[in-house]
């Protein structure tokens, strides 16, 4: 009988590609993937560490798999993995404890387990881009991981030290993983990685490898996702007129503050980010831009997140992830004064989600008129059909016996604005 | 190429009584002018981001180090003896001249304090380049690597002592002097000196993308 096995993704799409490939391998040879909940011979939890929430999230799942397991075994790897590995190998409800350097050996050690041998990670090479690509995946779009690792060392963030130095992915290993996941049918990519817009193979930069990727026949397209906010070009937003690539980036801003992007060591500045963000509207009317926000950063006054307030207002983002910042160890900015009580930062963060609720309706809304290529997910229970569209919004097409994972052209005729404003669409004529 | 490894200390050099460059083997690292690296003690886990402070084709590693009171790496560096090892990685960061522009562009880097030490780099590097460094400091004997620049292109500008070339902060030289619009600036050190030098120089009508920032904080 095969063994079964769980899976538990938590955090960014990296860890999304990293798990569906792992599963994928699980899958091969012969395992039964089951539900997280269900009772199963292997517990994978992929863990985060990107803020002390994520890693409360990380614990609290790693008990859930030790509640459940019984005699069988939990396996943790991901970011919270790396960053307290020795900690966790003394939890005695995990059986293993997988860094992401090794994340790729985790098919390895649960095989050899049940072969009577006890294997650490650190056994196996270190390799960050031995991921399959994966045939049948928990999602219905395909993500490619391009990149680890980042060299920026922001101020706040821990993730130069959990996976690492940039490092890319050989560009044809890229293109040969979206040749096959398209070959497999899927409609859509999600680029991924750590740092994207860093990426560079031999010569070869993020702008680069797009081209590439959008040269590549077949009926799907390419969407970027989370991406920094610095070292763009001109010719990298004309990218943007080629069908195959999604109109929708999510770029982190995380304060509308000169000082506090100062501080936090980014890249850019505020007024270039405007900028940018107006180049874009200008080029792509409706291009949607989401983004990610810090409130609370050490020696953050009200002028400063004010600043931010307004800056996300000008701007009208398509969404906005909130976090509160949160110290992580070993970071420059644990040791910056002016740390900010937690109720304040729990008041910023609040301040900035009813923002971006407002501002998520109004970008919405103004696709009322407009066409949309909706990929189609899901089918609801009245048998209309829900799927996102090329800026990443979802449509509810009106009509019944469509199928999932195929584009349908749209006519956006309403919005339904619920907590999740959604699009309504009648299939074009 | 970035690399992780022991690297020897060759010499520890004393310019003040806080200040010092630790001289390193260089191995076979390869750097760009004004990328850092992680710096610790070999039986350390904790690491500082240095600056280099040499050229890139000097034989040896230095950086330049301001001794932080109540720190817990740059107070220990100061006690390696030659021979002791160093864990260095790197070289990392994107704190560099843009290419294209290294033989024609107008450089003007702007620094307080140990924050010279990328243009001292960038300098040593590229013999030919056309700058101008306004070096903020509080007094005279805190010009370090003054005689690898051309006197005429080294602007000390000091807060607490009269007598070397600008009486005042780098943003006082800043507001009485005039800059051309093509100027590609570069700032590294103090946070509140690099916020005002910005502005300054922004509202003097130099473009904000050619405006370079590295904290030291």
């Amino acid at each position: 009988m095969s063994k079964k096995i769980a899976f538990k993704t938590l955090g960014c799409r990296l860890n999304l590609f990293e798990t569906d490939s792992i599963a994928s391998e699980f899958s091969k040879n012969n395992y039964q993937i089951v539900d997280f909940s269900d009772k199963a011979d292997i517990y994978v939890i992929n863990t985060c560490t990107v803020t002390s929430m994520s890693d409360q999230k990380s614990r609290r799942v790693i008990n859930q798999a030790a509640r459940r397991k019984k005699d069988g075994i939990t396996i943790v790897t991901g970011c919270m993995a790396t960053n307290y590995k020795e900690k966790l190998q003394d939890n005695e409800n995990i059986d293993y404890v997988v860094d992401n350097d090794h994340k790729t050996s985790v098919v390895s050690i649960a095989e050899a387990h049940f072969n009577g041998e006890i294997v650490n990670d650190e056994q196996f090479q270190r390799d960050l881009f031995k991921y399959e690509p994966a045939k049948d995946t928990f999602h219905t779009r395909s993500f490619i991981k391009i990149q680890d690792g980042c060299d920026n060392f922001c101020t706040f963030c821990i993730i130069p030290k959990v996976r690492g130095r940039a490092s890319s992915r050989p560009v044809e290993d890229v293109l040969n993983n979206i040749r096959k996941v398209v070959e497999y049918g899927y409609k859509e990519v999600i680029i991924t990685g750590v740092n994207i817009g860093r990426y560079n193979h031999e010569g070869t930069n993020f702008e680069g490898l797009i081209e590439k990727m959008i040269e590549i026949p077949g009926d799907f397209r390419i969407r970027i996702s989370s991406i920094e906010p610095d070292g763009y070009s001109e010719s990298f937003f004309r990218l943007f007129k080629h069908a195959k690539l999604a109109p929708h980036m999510h770029i982190c801003l995380q304060s509308g503050s000169e000082e506090i992007l100062l501080k936090m060591r980014r890249m850019y500045t505020a007024k270039l980010f405007k900028e940018m963000a107006l180049k874009l509207d200008e080029m792509y009317p409706g291009f949607s831009l989401t983004t990610d926000v810090i409130v609370g950063f050490p020696g953050e006054t009200e002028e400063h997140f004010q600043e931010t307030v307004e800056m996300a207002m000008s701007i009208g983002f398509g969404h906005i992830h909130t976090f509160k910042y949160s110290v992580r160890k070993g970071t420059r900015a644990e040791r910056l004064p002016d740390h900010l009580d937690e109720r304040e930062k729990t008041r910023r963060g609040e301040i900035i989600r009813v923002l971006s609720d407002e501002t998520r309706l109004n970008h919405r809304k103004s696709f009322i008129g407009r066409t949309q290529r909706v990929l189609v997910q899901i089918i609801l229970e009245n048998g209309y059909a829900r799927g996102f569209g090329e800026h990443y919004i979802p449509v509810i097409i009106e009509k019944q016996n469509l199928d999932t994972n195929k584009f349908y052209d749209v006519d956006i005729v309403a919005i339904n604005e619920n907590d999740e404003p959604t699009l309504i669409g009648k299939i074009r004529n | 190429m970035q690399t992780t490894g022991l690297h020897k200390l060759i010499e520890l050099i004393n310019l003040t009584e806080s200040t010092y460059i630790l001289r390193i083997e260089k191995k076979d690292m390869q750097f760009e002018a004004g990328q850092h690296i992680l710096l610790g003690k070999a039986d350390d886990n904790d690491q500082r981001e240095y600056s280099i402070y040499s050229g890139t084709n000097d034989e040896y590693l230095e950086v330049l180090i301001k001794e932080v009171v109540d720190g817990s790496v740059s107070i220990h560096l100061k006690n390696l003896n030659p021979g002791d090892l160093l864990k260095v990685e790197g070289p990392l960061g994107f704190f560099g001249l843009s290419k294209d522009k290294i033989e024609s562009g107008k450089f003007l880097f702007i620094a307080s304090g140990t924050g010279i030490a990328p243009f001292h780099s960038m300098v040593k590097s590229n013999p030919n380049l056309n700058y101008k460094i306004l070096h903020g400091i509080r007094t005279c004997n805190e010009d370090y690597g003054k005689e690898d620049y051309n006197s005429d292109r080294y602007i000390r500008c000091t807060s607490r002592e009269n007598g070397c070339d600008f009486e005042g902060r780098v943003t006082d030289y800043i507001r009485q002097n005039d800059f051309d619009n093509d100027t590609i600036c570069y700032f590294c050190g103090n946070f509140k000196m690099i916020k005002e030098a910005m502005d300054l120089l922004e509202n003097k009508g130099i473009p904000g993308s050619q405006l370079h920032a590295e904290v030291y904080f």
